[in-house]
């Protein structure tokens, strides 16, 4: 069996840590937040990691397991997680965005409602938003491609409905 | 367009997220060990307050009060100076424990720390032990050669030449206390230690799973 080495998996969340970051960022409202997440997410990956067969790419698993991190602690913070502060704010929006100003309050009500979407929901679109297919949607939540399938046109009608009453 | 869609093609440009460096990445991975031994530390601290406050507490009562007026201050004192001289030194080391496991880059050097850490809560509850037991054996001592009551019983038996009894009596009650402060001692650092040092194990074995495969 191959040695397990420290250094090629910190090598490995280095190389691949915007990916935990976007997990992060769907996630969390605030910088802290965040930083405790993508250290949760470490911890859980580095834990998991003697069970990395290398079957799947390093980032495919690591999907899986942030989420499932992500998934869990949301539901443990849920009640405390919906404080917000000014420094939050110019957390969600990169301060130096090309977009015009009616652009960026559109994105930003996009990124609250799903933001303010299930922890599943939040998955499966975190997935999509990464160009994953549904096959890759549903093996990584653990959803049968159909039921992907449906969660996202429900979740694309909330939105709708949400963004244009 | 589709609200995803446009979500998507801003996602996909976003790319300005705080960097992590290494280093930060290998503190993480050994956070766990750090905080659990960042709590060996509180709780000897708050130990020691606890048994502070009970012999301050204690103060005033009547059996402590004629204890002191014995007049052994040149036993009790150097005796007590040496307690808190050692107790003060096992803090510094649970603290410098606590330091250097927070500081650690890579697993050998956290598995050696772990068990640095574990040897070190065990010399502190077998000197806590030892104390316990010293200071028993004195205070049994002082009070054999000084309490009225008990010197009286001490020359009856002699008068009737059973004294070796009497000594028997004190030597089987002494021990017996022993044993029950022995076991209450022990239950009550496996409850606040111990737990911790299974989660310290806990953790070590899994480093060391890991540096074996």
């Amino acid at each position: 069996m191959e040695k397990i080495d420290e250094n090629k998996f910190v090598d490995l969340v280095d190389k691949h840590q915007n990916l935990v970051h976007k997990i992060c960022k769907l996630y969390t409202n605030s910088i802290a937040e965040h930083k405790d997440l993508f250290q949760e997410i470490t911890i859980q990956l580095w834990k998991a990691y003697p069970k990395f067969r290398g079957d799947s790419k390093f980032s495919t698993w690591m999907y899986r397991v942030g989420i499932n991190t992500a998934i869990t602690i949301y539901r443990k913070s849920k009640r405390r997680i919906r404080s917000y502060n000014f420094d939050d704010v110019s957390y969600k929006i990169p301060e130096d965005n090309p977009y015009n100003d009616q652009e960026d309050k559109q994105l930003e009500a996009i990124y609250e409602a799903v933001k303010a979407l299930n922890d599943i929901e939040k998955a499966i679109v975190f997935l999509y938003l990464e160009d994953k297919s549904y096959r890759e949607i549903s093996e990584t939540i653990g959803l049968t491609e159909v039921n992907a399938r449906v969660k996202m046109n429900r979740i694309k009608n909330k939105l709708k409905k949400q963004l244009n009453p | 367009m589709d609200e995803l869609k446009q979500l998507k093609k801003d996602w996909q440009k976003d790319k300005k997220f705080p960097k992590i460096n290494k280093s930060e990445i290998y503190k993480f991975l050994h956070k766990k060990s750090s905080s659990i031994v960042k709590w060996i530390f509180i709780i000897s601290i708050i130990e020691f307050s606890f048994w502070s406050i009970i012999s301050f507490l204690i103060k005033d009562n009547e059996n402590q009060q004629r204890f002191d007026e014995y007049g052994m201050e040149y036993i009790i004192w150097p005796l007590m100076i040496t307690g808190y001289v050692v107790l003060f030194y096992f803090f510094v080391l649970f603290y410098r424990n606590y330091k250097s496991i927070s500081t650690t880059v890579n697993s050998k050097a956290l598995m050696e720390q772990i068990l640095k850490t574990r040897k070190t809560v065990k010399y502190y509850v077998v000197f806590n032990l030892i104390f316990l037991y010293i200071s028993m054996a004195i205070g049994v001592m002082i009070e054999l050669n000084n309490n009225p009551d008990v010197l009286l019983q001490t020359s009856k038996f002699t008068e009737s030449g059973d004294f070796y009894i009497f000594y028997g009596i004190v030597i089987l009650i002494t021990l017996l206390a022993m044993g029950v402060i022995t076991v209450f001692f022990l239950i009550f650092y496996y409850l606040i230690y111990g737990i911790l040092l299974k989660k310290l194990k806990k953790n070590y074995k899994e480093l060391k799973a890991i540096e074996k495969q």
